[in-house]
């Protein structure tokens, strides 16, 4: 470099550097305040993400469905906006409950979602609650059925809609021991079923009810002839079911193939709709626990108005998974609204304060352990099914005291949750 | 006691039979092509759902049709697809096809939806049989006629058609067939045509009794990957033998270890290859050594 390039070059003091970077702080604080506003206005108008993990794909891919659609309807009826803000749905698959909780991760930390609302089964729901507690975020199941998820296995992040297996016995067992005193259980081999034939043994074995046999089946099982063939050496009175999905559709057609239907009653908690419609009016049988009905004249008129929506998009009857889906994601919004902000905490406690009325029953999470506390129906198929898709009689709608409520499911002394703090 | 294990072991045969069906394509796809077919289980519910649309359109027996259109279906997935695998790296069989049946079942739940659809078999075979111990439906014993028919026809074909031996003698040269001025590509998709026939015609046949859904696949796929290596792979009465023998194993861990039931196949399969490693049948193929 010539002597004469080194005379015009800049010479950069300590102080002016100094200087500058203060400048520029300032300037920077001025231009968020008054100079570029829009920078600011841009951040917040950012939409407000919701996540949703259902399936996909795979065996309950039918019932995720409804539900997806029903939480998606919750949106699109408050026109797609939160807090003023546009707001969108973020929805992952849930394969396994390993890929489950992976995509909570994936929502929680790739897209910054303030919520999350789903798990088709328990051992999915199981791992996301894992995931939420960790990362601070709510989460509400809807389906999950497992005891722990609201049990031991409870925290201050997790809400679950669907009742577990122990409270759908209290309202379905006494039905099955007026059937008869010989049971014979046939139950899944994952979390809920093995709640379930927990539960029933429970009932059975405080009510003078012996179990005649009990199996336990793995999920996806295609052929239940040798297992029917087995029940029906037991000649039970009762048989108390516990499968999930499309395998209860299987196990019914296979149950009428053999002749069976109409000789020993069938029973089983927590079905869906969907569950029944995939037997066809010839095999559909049995006494069952359901959350919702949409032929139900009791329902509310906010949820009519959701099914008729839901019917009128989709060209086919809300199941109730569907209105399960639409529930909990209200509960996650109304809380959003309620809590006027989309930090975590203030929706928990939102949420611990949400509530609906639903005909004698304010409908709501307990603040001890996250469960909603909500009506069951117990139904049973039509004796003629003429509709495609009116297969229930409603023979009740349990509970609706809040006595009954404590009885059905259980006092806080009975509860496994030792719910933490945020 | 002695009455439920002959209950369960009929049982089990016909469950068995049922097995073999979506097995023995497998094995045939296998021996003559060297393709290891995921997708035959989609082969499997794409036969079960055209069976269902078929017949609530025209009635039971046009339902019948539903095995041929598989197999035209197949013929066309070969000839566009799976033609160009030949003489490749064996993963690249086993990506395709997965991918495959993926889409399939994807296009099955956007056609059909995801919910399970109701499927009865015909009114003229319902109810069902009861023979001391034994109790098995009219329409297990139509399924185990076909399928027994099924296996024979396809076996006399192989064995005394002229077609049948150039599909025998592809399947261990090829290249000598083809220097014979046979026409080897049109009887390799064939060969695969018909083994998504058979596929179809156990979709057809397990509709009514299964739950016909987009996700029925994984419920013929692994025991027929199972049944094929227990078998030994390429091999027509391996496949059948290891089909009857999963069946009644099946059926005999349920009346005593019901938990155990889906592993059994498994550990069945563990111990035969301890002892067998090639399966039952298996011989040794040059061109896969």
């Amino acid at each position: 470099m010539s002597s004469n390039s080194s005379r015009h070059a800049i010479k950069i003091t300590r102080r002016a550097l100094i200087g500058g970077a203060g400048g520029v702080v300032l300037a920077s604080a001025t231009a968020s305040e008054f100079g570029m506003p829009y920078i600011r206005s841009a951040a917040a108008s950012d939409p407000i993400k919701i996540g949703m993990i259902y399936a996909k794909t795979g065996a309950v891919a039918d019932q995720a469905e409804y539900m997806a659609q029903g939480s998606l309807l919750a949106l699109e009826a408050r026109k797609n906006s939160l807090l003023g803000r546009q707001a969108e749905v973020i929805w992952l698959d849930e394969p396994t409950s390993q890929a489950a909780q992976q995509n909570a991760e994936r929502l929680i930390g790739e897209h910054k979602v303030v919520g999350i609302v789903g798990g088709s089964l328990s051992p999915s729901a199981l791992a996301i609650s894992a995931v939420v507690k960790k990362a601070k975020l709510p989460f509400v199941a809807p389906n999950a059925g497992a005891i722990d998820l609201t049990g031991r296995l409870c925290n201050k992040y997790t809400f679950r809609l669907q009742p577990p297996a122990d409270v759908h016995t209290r309202v379905l067992a006494p039905y099955c021991a007026g059937l008869g005193k010989k049971w014979y259980l046939i139950t899944a081999a994952f979390a809920f079923g093995q709640d379930i034939k927990r539960s029933f043994t429970e009932f059975a074995a405080a009510n003078g009810i012996t179990i005649v046999g009990a199996d336990e089946v793995p999920v996806n099982t295609a052929d239940y002839s040798s297992f029917i063939l087995k029940i029906r050496a037991a000649k039970p009175d009762v048989v108390v079911g516990g499968v999930p999905g499309s395998d209860i559709s299987t196990f019914l057609k296979q149950w009428n193939e053999l002749g069976m239907k109409g000789k020993i009653p069938f029973a089983e908690i927590a079905v869906g709709a969907t569950d029944l419609w995939g037997v066809g009016p010839e095999a559909a049988d049995g006494l069952f626990t359901l959350n919702w009905y949409h032929k139900n004249p009791n329902n509310p008129p906010e949820e009519q108005a959701m099914a008729a929506s839901y019917e009128q998009k989709y060209k086919r009857p809300a199941a109730d998974k569907a209105w399960m889906g639409w529930m909990a994601m209200n509960a996650m919004l109304d809380s959003i609204e309620a809590a006027k902000t989309t930090e975590p905490g203030a929706i928990v406690n939102a949420l611990e304060n949400w509530s609906v009325q639903r005909g004698g029953v304010k409908a709501g999470y307990r603040a001890f352990d996250h469960q909603m506390v909500n009506r069951l129906l117990v139904v049973g198929i039509k004796p003629k099914i003429t509709d495609k898709w009116d297969y229930f009689d409603i023979l009740a709608e349990t509970p609706s005291t809040d006595r009954e409520i404590e009885t059905v499911f259980g006092s806080q002394a009975q509860s496994a949750c030792k719910m933490d703090k945020l | 006691m002695f009455d439920m294990i002959v209950s369960q072991a009929v049982n089990g045969l016909v469950l068995g039979f049922l097995y073999v069906l979506i097995a023995v394509g497998l094995s045939v796809i296998f021996g003559m092509l060297g393709i290891v077919n995921f997708a035959h289980g989609a082969f499997f519910a794409i036969g079960a759902y055209l069976a269902l649309t078929l017949s609530r359109e025209f009635g039971w027996a046009a339902a019948l049709g539903a095995p041929i259109i598989t197999g035209l279906i197949g013929v066309f997935v070969e000839v566009a697809l799976i033609r160009r695998l030949y003489g490749q790296e064996p993963l690249l069989g086993l990506i395709l096809t997965f991918a495959l049946a993926l889409f399939a079942e994807a296009i099955l739940r956007l056609v059909f939806g995801a919910a399970p659809l109701p499927f009865s078999p015909p009114r003229v075979l319902s109810g069902f049989v009861e023979y001391g111990p034994i109790l098995i439906t009219k329409y297990r014993i139509a399924v185990l006629v076909v399928t027994v028919f099924a296996l024979i026809a396809f076996w006399s074909f192989l064995r005394y058609t002229p077609f049948g031996r150039i599909i025998r003698a592809g399947s261990r040269d090829a290249e000598m067939v083809g220097l014979l001025g046979i026409n080897l590509p049109i009887a390799l998709s064939s060969v695969f045509g018909i083994g998504c026939l058979l596929a179809g015609l156990a979709g057809m046949l397990a509709g009514p009794l299964w739950t016909v859904n987009p996700s029925m696949a994984a419920g013929a796929i692994m025991p027929a990957f199972v049944i094929v290596t227990i078998g030994g792979l390429g091999s027509y009465a391996g496949a059948i033998i290891a089909g009857v023998l999963v069946g009644v194993v099946t059926s005999m861990t349920i009346q005593f270890h019901p938990d155990w039931s889906s592993a059994a196949m498994y550990i069945l399969m563990a111990i035969i290859l301890l002892v067998r490693p090639r399966g039952l049948f298996g011989e040794k193929w040059e061109r896969f050594e």
